[in-house]
C-alpha cells in the first residue's frame, strides 16, 4: 500500500502541556500546532519556513514519528506515523542542525558502525557503504579520530533514505560549509530523495526549495512555490531606511501613513534598519523621511521586494 | 550592612539559579531518601558485624548526610557558571569576590542542616533510637556546625573548578572518602594512625564526634570542645575556598582559561 | 543472529564510549576502592577478619551495581542532553535493541571495579586472591553482567518516559547493596524484606559469586540470577514499547 505521495497529512494539531511549580502547580497548555495540512510529492524538496516557535520542529518531529499528533493524521508513503512505526522509521532520515546527535567520544568509524547495525544494513554491506561516505566527505584516512565537527548528515546516506527530514540543518555552519550542505541537498533531491527542509534562511529556502509553506503561529499562512510567495510582494515597494534611535512612536506614525503595508524594524548595532512595504503606486518614500525628522539617518533605498519582503509580509499578515 | 545584603540576596539568588537538585523529584530521591537509604545499610551493616551500636551509625550518618548537599552544591555554585558562560560576568562586578562567594555557602549549610536533620528523625523512627530532649538544641547546633563546615569545604571543591576540568570527579571522591576518612562509619581506632590525622582535617568529623556524645545524654559542655573544632575547620575551608578563588582566578586571566570547559 | 549481532556491536562501543570518558572511569575506580577500603576495616573492626576477600569481591560488584544504576538512569537522561535518544529511537528496531547495549554496557564498565578492589585487597591489604573455584567465578562474573545488565533494562525503561530519570536512580543503590547482601549477607534485616530480596537479580549474582569465592554450588544461583534477569528483559520489552508511545506523546524524547 505504498502511496505515491511521500508525505500526506491532515489538520495535523499538536498541544504540550506544562506544568510549573509544585506546591500550587500551574497548568499551561501550549498550541504549537493548529491545524496543518500538507502533500509532498515523492522526489520534492519541499521547505518550511518560519519564525522561531512558529512550530516547524514540532511539525516534523509529527512527521518522523518523534512526537504523536493531538489530533489530525500523517502518513509517511502510506503509512501512518503514529501506529506504523517501524515501517515509516525504515524510510525515513532525520538530521537536526547544531552539534548535537553525534557520540563525540567515539570515533568517525565507530559512530557510523552503530548507526549502520541500528538501521539494520547487512553487515557485508556496512564496510563498502562507510568506506564510501568516508571518502565523500574527504575523511579517508582520518576515520579514526573522533567526530568533531564533521557532517552530521552522514549517518543518514548509511540506509539511503526515501524521505529525509532537515531540521534547520544549516544553523552555525560557516557559509563555505553551508553551500557544501545545500548542494549536498540538491543532490539528494535530484537523486529522488523526498527531502523536507525546516529554515529561516531565505536564501536557502529560494535556491532549493520546489514548494515552500510559510508557517507561523502553528498554522500554514502561504504556500505555493519561490516564485508565487514572490509575487505576493507584487505590486509593492519597499523603502529601506537606515536610522539611529527611533523611538517607537515614529515607527506606529510609519504605521499609520496611508498606502503602508508593513513596517518592520531590524537592529544592527547602535544602527537600525526600517523597511517599509507600500503599494508601488503609492510614493511613501517622502512620507516616511518626514516622519522621521529630527532623527539622525543614514543610507535611504528604495527597491523591488524580496522573497524576504514576502516573508515578512506573510508571517506579519498572521 | 550592604555586605550582609549581597551575601544574604545574593547567596540565594545564586542558589536558585546554580543548584541543579531543587525539583521535587530530585530533592526527595537525591537529598532525602539518599542519605536514609545510606543510614540504614551502614547501621545493618554494624549490627551484622557487630561493629558498634546503632547510635553510633544512626547519629554519625545523619551528621554526614549534610555533606551530599554541601559537597556537590559547594561544587555547582563555582563550577556551574562555567556550564552557563556566566562566571565572567561575575567575575567582572566591582563587589569583594569573597564575599559573593561566602555568600552563596550560606543557603547550602542551611538545606544540609535540614537533611541532616530529616536523616536523624528517619534514624529514630525506623531504628528506634531514642535521644533525650534536652540533647536537642545541642544537637541542632552540631548538624549546623557541620552543615556549615561542610558547604566551605564545597565551595573550596568549586573553586578548585576553576582551575581543572573534571571537577566532578574530585567532589564525588572527596564525598567517598568523607565516607571512610570521618570516622562516621568505622570506629576511629580501627583505622590507621594518617587516616585519623586526615579525618582531623575534614569537615564533619567533629560533629559528628559532638553529635554522639549529645545523643549519649553528656551535655553540652561535654561537646564543646568537638564542635569548636569543627567551627575552626569550617573556618579554615572558608579562608582556603577565598584564596584559592584568588589565585585561580589571578591565574585564569593570564592564561585565559575562563570559560574553557 | 542479526539480533545478537547487533546487541554485542551495541554492547562493545558502548562500553568503549564510556571507557573514554576519565569521568566514568575514575568513578569505577576510585569510588570502589574507598568503599572496598571501608568494608577492610569495618570487617576487621567486627568479628570477621577472615572474610576479608569476600568483601574485596563485595565491594566490587557493589561498584558493579552503581555503575549499572548511574549508567541506565544516566543513559536515557545524557543522551536526552546529547541529542541522540530520538535519533536511537528513530531507528526501524524494537527499542530493546537500543537501550539493552546501554545498559549491559556499564555492566561490563562496572566490572573494572570488580578486578580493581581484588587488586587494591592484594596489594594494600595483602589479601591472597584465593578463589575456591577460580572457573566458576568467571562464569558467575559474566553472570553478573548479563543480570545486572538486564535487570538495568528493566530501570531504563521506566526513565524513557520520566524526566527525571537520574533523581530516581540516585538513590536506589544503598537499598539494593543492602537487600541483595552484596557485601555481606544481612540477616538481621526485617523478615519482610525477604521475599523483595529473592526476586532481584542482584541477590542472587552476589550469592554466585561469593559461593564461587568461598565454595558453594555456585550454578544454581547462576542460573537464578540469569532466570530472572531475563523476566525483567521481558518485562522490561514490553514497558519500553508502551513507554516509548507515551513519551511520544508527552513529548520526553527531546528537552534537555
Amino acid at each position: 500500500m505504498e502511496s505515491d505521495y511521500a508525505i500526506e497529512a491532515e489538520g495535523l494539531r499538536r498541544t504540550y502541556r506544562t506544568r510549573t511549580g509544585w506546591l500550587r502547580p500551574r497548568r499551561e497548555t501550549v498550541e504549537a500546532v493548529r491545524g496543518i495540512d500538507l502533500t509532498v510529492r515523492r522526489g520534492e524538496l519541499f521547505g518550511l519556513l518560519g519564525p522561531n516557535g512558529a512550530g516547524k520542529t514540532t511539525t516534523i518531529k509529527m512527521l518522523n514519528t518523534l512526537l504523536i499528533p493531538t489530533a489530525g493524521t500523517a502518513r509517511i508513503r502510506g503509512f501512518d506515523v503514529v501506529e506504523q512505526t517501524r515501517e515509516v522509521r525504515r524510510r525515513i532520515g532525520y538530521v537536526f542542525g547544531g552539534d548535537r546527535g553525534l557520540y563525540d567520544r567515539l570515533s568517525a568509524l565507530d559512530n557510523l558502525r552503530y548507526f549502520a547495525e541500528l538501521y539494520g544494513v547487512p553487515p557485508r554491506d556496512q564496510r563498502r557503504r562507510i568506506a564510501e561516505l568516508l571518502e565523500l566527505v574527504g575523511l579517508t584516512g582520518r576515520e579514526q579520530e573522533r567526530v568533531e565537527g564533521y557532517s552530521r548528515g552522514m549517518r543518514q546516506r548509511l540506509h539511503a533514505p526515501e524521505v529525509l527530514f532537515l531540521d534547520e540543518p544549516s544553523i552555525g555552519v560557516d557559509p563555505v560549509a553551508a553551500r557544501e550542505l545545500r548542494r549536498t541537498v540538491a543532490g539528494l533531491a535530484a537523486g529522488g530523495t523526498t527531502v523536507v527542509l525546516t529554515t529561516h534562511y531565505m536564501a536557502e529556502a529560494d535556491e532549493l526549495c520546489d514548494r515552500i509553506a510559510v508557517i507561523s503561529g502553528g498554522e500554514i499562512q502561504a504556500l505555493g512555490t519561490p516564485a508565487e510567495l514572490r509575487s505576493r510582494a507584487d505590486g509593492r515597494r519597499v523603502v529601506e531606511v537606515e536610522a539611529y534611535g527611533v523611538p517607537d512612536t515614529a515607527i506606529s506614525a510609519l504605521r499609520g501613513l496611508p498606502g503602508v503595508r508593513e513596517t518592520s524594524v531590524e537592529d544592527r548595532g547602535a544602527l537600525q534598519l526600517l523597511t517599509v512595504q507600500s503599494d508601488a503606486h503609492v510614493d511613501v518614500q517622502g512620507d516616511v523621511l518626514r516622519e522621521l525628522a529630527g532623527i539622525r539617518l543614514g543610507r535611504v533605498d528604495s527597491r523591488e521586494p524580496t522573497l524576504e519582503d514576502a516573508y515578512v509580509a506573510i508571517v506579519g499578515a498572521a | 550592612m550592604r555586605t550582609l545584603r549581597l551575601m544574604g540576596i545574593g547567596g540565594a539568588l545564586a542558589y536558585r539559579a546554580l543548584f541543579n537538585w531543587t525539583t521535587p523529584a530530585m530533592y526527595t530521591g537525591t537529598l532525602l531518601a539518599g542519605p536514609t537509604f545510606q543510614l540504614l545499610f551502614f547501621a545493618y551493616l554494624g549490627r551484622q558485624l557487630q561493629v558498634a551500636d546503632d547510635r553510633f551509625f544512626i547519629v554519625g550518618n545523619a551528621v554526614l548526610a549534610a555533606s551530599t548537599a554541601c559537597v556537590f552544591g559547594g561544587t555547582m555554585a563555582v563550577a556551574n557558571e562555567r556550564r552557563y558562560g556566566t562566571l565572567g560576568h561575575v567575575l567582572l562586578s566591582p563587589r569583594s569576590r569573597t564575599v559573593v562567594f561566602w555568600g552563596r555557602v550560606l543557603p547550602y549549610a542551611g538545606n544540609g542542616l535540614l537533611i541532616a536533620a530529616f536523616t536523624l528523625l528517619m534514624g529514630v523512627l525506623l531504628l528506634g533510637l531514642r535521644i533525650p530532649a534536652s540533647a536537642l538544641p545541642g544537637l541542632a547546633l552540631a548538624l549546623a556546625a557541620g552543615s556549615l563546615a561542610c558547604g566551605f569545604f564545597g565551595l573550596t571543591l568549586g573553586a578548585l573548578g576553576l582551575r581543572f576540568r573534571d571537577v566532578w570527579v574530585v567532589s564525588n571522591v572527596s564525598a567517598a572518602l568523607l565516607l571512610l576518612l570521618t570516622g562516621v562509619n568505622v570506629p576511629r581506632d580501627g583505622l590507621p594512625d594518617w587516616m585519623i590525622t586526615v579525618g582531623q582535617l575534614l569537615p564533619i568529623t567533629h560533629a559528628a564526634e559532638a553529635a554522639r556524645l549529645l545523643a549519649a545524654g553528656r551535655g553540652l559542655d561535654a561537646a564543646a570542645p568537638a564542635l569548636g573544632r569543627e567551627l575552626l575547620v569550617g573556618a579554615g575551608y572558608a579562608v582556603l575556598a577565598a584564596l584559592l578563588l584568588k589565585v585561580f582566578e589571578a591565574e585564569s586571566r593570564r592564561r585565559a582559561s575562563l570559560e574553557t570547559l | 543472529m542479526r539480533t545478537l549481532r547487533t546487541l554485542l556491536i551495541g554492547t562493545v562501543l558502548r562500553a568503549k564510549h564510556l571507557s573514554r570518558s576519565p569521568f566514568e572511569v575514575a568513578m569505577a575506580l576510585v569510588i570502589p576502592l574507598v568503599q572496598a577500603t571501608l568494608a577492610v576495616y569495618l570487617f576487621r573492626a567486627g568479628d570477621e577478619p577472615h572474610r576479608l576477600l569476600e568483601a574485596a569481591v563485595g565491594a566490587g560488584l557493589m561498584g558493579v551495581w552503581a555503575s549499572v544504576l548511574t549508567g541506565s538512569g544516566g543513559a536515557i537522561q545524557h543522551q536526552r542532553f546529547e541529542g541522540t535518544l530520538e535519533i536511537i529511537m528513530l531507528t526501524p528496531r524494537h527499542p530493546v535493541l537500543v537501550i539493552l547495549p546501554l545498559t549491559a554496557a556499564t555492566a561490563v564498565t562496572g566490572c573494572y571495579a570488580l578486578v580493581a578492589t581484588l587488586l587494591w585487597g592484594r596489594l594494600v591489604y595483602g589479601i591472597p586472591i584465593d578463589l575456591a573455584h577460580p572457573l566458576a567465578f568467571g562464569a558467575a562474573t559474566l553472570a553478573c553482567i548479563a543480570g545486572l545488565g538486564m535487570f538495568g533494562l528493566l530501570l531504563a525503561s521506566t526513565f524513557v518516559l520520566l524526566r527525571n530519570a537520574n533523581a530516581l536512580a540516585n538513590p536506589l543503590d544503598y537499598p539494593i547493596w543492602l537487600l541483595s547482601g552484596m557485601l555481606v549477607p544481612i540477616s538481621v534485616l526485617p523478615a519482610w524484606t525477604a521475599p523483595i530480596a529473592a526476586v532481584l537479580p542482584t541477590t542472587w549474582g552476589a550469592r554466585a559469586l561469593r559461593e564461587a569465592t568461598v565454595g558453594g554450588p555456585v550454578w544454581p544461583s547462576i542460573g537464578i540470577c540469569l532466570a530472572l534477569g531475563t523476566v525483567c528483559l521481558v518485562l522490561g520489552a514490553v514497558l519500553l514499547k508502551s513507554f516509548e508511545r507515551r513519551a511520544r506523546a508527552a513529548a520526553t524524547l527531546a528537552l534537555a
